[in-house]
């Protein structure tokens, strides 16, 4: 319990104040102090005063002084006794009062670098820590002992750390962390960030040795891979980024190490899906390599790794003749300077046809199978696959190295140490539930790489989205994924977004008649999901319609979609009578490339939308199983094995099963609810739905066949649609009662529902105007009556 | 007590951080002029300028190919032996320099005594 105490009085609490006191104009007035003395008693000496001896070598006093404050004091390290005034941070340690309370602790860190840190990083006031925090000295041991468990390896106690005890120890700080989306991990998470950049910029401060000036002089001139290629370890040599090496990269990074140190074939092909690092596992060799103080062989130590840009190559020469030979120049420059590794980035492109590739298997198989030259490839699997198949000799000869994708923790650290560069550049700064929000919204919704690649990705966009002063928050990532990928994620906050929620039913019956179950369905799953309390591991929705044709089923999918997802197009819709053999389940989850309009294509391209099976029971069993996994998890494994999210989608599904039954029941005068149990059970008895598929829907809605004075109202939507398609040329039209009743008793079957209600309005209403309208009959601004009159007797 | 702290770390701690500080200083200008790599790679084909392999081919082009090769070698002698020469002059300057900062390095504090006494004395070097 040593550590419990803490001398104010102690000697490294007072150097760290003197220390604190010596910054800034004292310390360079020190220096200017020595050198006048220096000076003035040079000059003293020069006229023969034996007094400048004196003022000559009283500026040492001045010197020792900027000389101690330089090497010692500002680099304070922790004290040899147990008490906590030995652990705690230099500048910290200056600014804490005697008599210590969790209040004045908060005060101290707020004035740190590191309290600084923790307060913008995870969104605190600078003030909050201070307001929050109680007055009782005797909870400061507490915060002590927590401080000395999150400090991890480190000897001293920082401003982050003891910021991230203040608030894991006060419990009206801790009550505050769910309002800012953090828990105590996030907390002690936040002041390890802290201490790791510390770490880096420490260590980019250390000299380096790369082996000086003659270290190439025994290998050959590169003129061509200078001019064709990027020398990566030239940007190793320079700084480059701060490469994090993860724990899925270091067997990576030591299967290159040893195969390149070894007497066999000196080459290895990366293969990871784009974005997990494998330029960064290339950089990471280079830099290793340039370690002159590293325990590599000579062989292979100062070795050059040189990137080949395909399409920079490409670009340049005109025909394959002659790009073969560039490349044939390359290699051979390579080979005789006996220090180069060439590095194919994106390798793919040198071994098949296609726009912006060329098959150079010719030229670079015998390269490689020779082993002569080091050579690094990179792509992802898939091509790997695909080039192994065609290639079998090239597989065999090439050490291939797995570099997987990056788990959660790992993606986070690469993310921390990556940042650095990116908010220098664009002078922003990261939250740290930013980069917890990038993790998880690239995990949902971006398919095209893999972590750490698109965390990276989704976070330099959402710089853009900046708040304030440069502050990239979790809005600002919800905001870019938003507008990038067309999905609502944040909880609904926007005002008129908020009316729209709470008044669905009402625009959506704008649109269609009756039906009101099935729209209080849908609205009321829209409104969970915007107001962030329905399950995020399956879809918005899950509904299955039955009823007759012609009831409004499609119409409310379609309805939905344009008053809520934002159009029409965000409308999938999927015929399932297309659907009939099981080979169409390829269909379902082909890869875009080959068929855009395959369901999974649609849904990475516009994953928030209404996806509407129609006609459900004419599809195939096969196909039905696997949507069965999609309406459950809200997961869909495309034809490359991609997992695609359907999570923000809506499913409606239709089918005109039990229709007959549903017409007798309603004629019978009974209620839907009344038959809804007894209808889903014919539908399992009769074999046309397997209960488990079933079962996946959240609701199965009946819709009743439209009554006479509902159908009134159908016909008063369908004038409305042709006023709208005639407001452009100012022109209206209005029906009497009398020709209203007569389209209904026209348009009305019982089998066909409203639908042929459609086609003899264009019959009459339409054909009607379209004459008049050309015979010039009907002005701009003129609303035509049109009565029982103007039905041509054809028509009746 | 901070005078003390600062006399404690002044031919302690500090004293053996100026060592290290030196050392560090020697060990870059070495790494910079790549001494013992010259060394050992004293009479290596300068540049591989000739490094087209003649094995198998006539007496005539492997006799021309050696020839370069010879040239290659005494050019990178002559270039790394005049690397190595500056590199160590170069050295011997630093280590001189770093010997006086260790060796100058205990006196400063002792410096406003020791002028003192040479202005009680009255010496001025000029006026013998």
């Amino acid at each position: 319990m040593a550590y419990m105490i803490f001398e104010h009085g102690s000697r490294r609490a007072r150097e760290a104040r003197l220390a604190a006191r010596l910054t800034g104009w004292r310390s360079s007035s020190l220096l200017g102090l020595c050198i006048v003395l220096g000076v003035i008693g040079i000059m003293m000496l020069l006229l023969g005063m034996a007094l400048g001896w004196f003022v000559l070598s009283l500026a040492a006093v001045p010197l020792l002084l900027v000389v101690w404050d330089r090497r010692y004091l500002r680099r304070l390290v922790a004290g040899k006794t147990d008490s906590m005034d030995s652990r705690l941070e230099a500048s910290l340690l200056a600014v804490l009062p005697a008599h210590l309370t969790p209040k004045a602790l908060a005060l101290a860190v707020a004035k740190s670098r590191g309290g600084q840190f923790m307060t913008v990083r995870l969104g605190l006031s600078p003030n909050f820590l201070a307001e929050m925090s109680s007055g009782n000295p005797d909870e400061v041991a507490h915060i002590w002992l927590r401080a000395l468990e999150l400090r991890g390896g480190s000897d001293i106690v920082t401003g982050a750390t003891l910021t991230a005890a203040l608030i894991d120890t006060q419990p009206a700080l801790k009550a505050v962390l769910p309002h800012l989306q953090l828990d105590e991990h996030d907390v002690a998470a936040g002041a390890a960030w802290y201490q790791h950049l510390d770490e880096l910029i420490q260590s980019f401060h250390r000299p380096r040795k790369t082996g000086g000036i003659a270290r190439d002089w025994s290998f050959g001139y590169t003129p061509l891979l200078s001019r064709f290629g990027s020398n990566i370890s030239d940007i190793a040599a320079r700084g480059g980024a701060p490469d994090t090496t993860l724990e899925s990269h270091v067997d990576a990074l030591d299967y290159l190490l040893k195969t390149f140190s070894s007497n066999g074939r000196q080459n290895a092909a990366l293969v990871g899906p784009l974005g997990s690092g494998k330029t960064t596992v290339v950089h990471a060799f280079a830099e290793r390599l340039l370690q002159a103080d590293s325990d590599l062989p000579s062989s292979l130590k100062f070795r050059q790794v040189i990137s080949l840009d395909a399409s920079a190559l490409i670009s340049v020469a005109s025909g394959r003749g002659e790009l073969e030979s560039l490349v044939n120049r390359l290699l051979v420059e390579a080979y005789r300077a006996k220090n180069i590794i060439i590095c194919l980035d994106d390798a793919q492109l040198f071994f098949e046809e296609g726009v912006g590739s060329v098959d150079l298997s010719n030229l670079l198989l015998p390269v490689i199978q020779g082993g002569g030259l080091r050579i690094i490839l990179t792509m992802d699997e898939q091509r790997w696959l695909q080039i192994a198949q065609r290639q079998p000799a090239l597989a065999s000869a090439i050490n291939r190295v797995l570099v997987p994708s990056a788990s959660e923790p790992q993606t986070m650290l690469v993310l921390q140490d990556q940042l650095i560069n990116f908010e220098y550049h664009r002078q922003v700064t990261y939250m740290y539930q930013a980069l917890k929000t990038a993790y998880r919204l690239s995990e949902r919704y971006l398919y095209d790489q893999a972590q750490p690649g698109k965390a990276l990705r989704l976070l330099e966009t959402a710089a853009t989205y900046a708040e304030g002063s440069g502050v990239v928050t979790a809005v600002s990532v919800q905001k870019a994924i938003e507008q990038t990928q067309g999905v609502k994620v944040g909880a609904s906050t926007d005002g008129a977004e908020r009316d729209k929620l709470l008044n669905l039913e009402q625009h959506i019956h704008e649109r269609m008649i009756n039906q009101t179950r099935a729209v209080a369905v849908v609205s009321d799953a829209l409104r969970r999901a915007r107001a962030g309390v329905r399950n995020e591991s399956k879809p918005i929705g899950t509904f299955l319609f039955l009823g007759p044709t012609g009831v409004g089923k499609t119409e409310l999918a379609k309805s939905l979609a344009e008053v809520y997802f934002g159009g029409a197009d965000r409308l999938i819709r999927l015929d399932m009578n297309e659907f009939v053999s099981p080979d169409d389940v390829r269909r379902l989850i082909a890869d875009g490339a080959d068929d855009p309009h395959s369901l999974s294509a649609q849904v990475m391209r516009q994953p928030f939308s209404v996806i509407l099976l129609d006609e459900l029971e004419k599809a195939h069993d096969v196909v039905l199983t696997t949507l069965l996994q999609v309406l459950d998890e809200g997961i869909l494994r495309d034809i490359k094995g991609r997992e695609v999210s359907f999570r923000d989608a809506i499913f409606i599904a239709t089918s005109n099963a039990g229709a007959d039954h549903i017409r007798h029941h309603i004629e019978a005068g009974e209620d839907l609810e009344q038959f809804e149990g007894a209808l889903t059970d014919e539908l399992i008895n009769s074999g046309q739905f397997r209960p488990e598929f079933l079962n996946r829907f959240d609701e199965i809605v009946l819709f009743r066949p439209l009554k006479p004075e509902e159908l009134m109202q159908v016909v008063d939507l369908i004038i409305a649609g042709i006023n709208k398609t005639l407001e452009p040329q100012k022109i209206g039209i209005a029906i009497d009662d009398e020709l209203k009743r007569w389209l209904v008793a026209k348009g009305n079957d019982p089998r066909l529902g409203a639908r042929p209600m459609r086609r003899i309005v264009q019959r009459v209403i339409e054909n009607t105007m379209a004459k008049r309208m050309l015979s010039g009959e009907v002005q701009p601004g003129q609303t035509v009556q049109l009565t029982m009159a103007d039905v041509p007797d054809s028509s009746r | 007590m901070l005078p003390l702290s600062l006399v404690t770390w002044w031919y302690g701690t500090g004293w053996r951080d100026q060592v290290e500080l030196c050392g560090s200083r020697l060990s870059r200008v070495s790494d910079r002029f790549s001494v013992g790599l010259l060394l050992r790679s004293l009479f290596s084909p300068f540049r591989q300028i000739s490094a087209e392999d003649a094995t198998g081919r006539s007496i005539d082009v492997q006799m021309r190919a050696w020839l370069d090769n010879l040239i290659s070698r005494c050019i990178g002698a002559m270039v790394r032996s005049a690397i190595i020469l500056v590199g160590v002059l170069w050295l011997s300057v630093e280590t001189v320099v770093a010997v006086s900062r260790l060796i100058l390095w205990p006196l400063l504090p002792v410096l406003p005594l020791i002028g003192f006494t040479l202005m009680t004395s009255g010496w001025i070097p000029w006026h013998i």
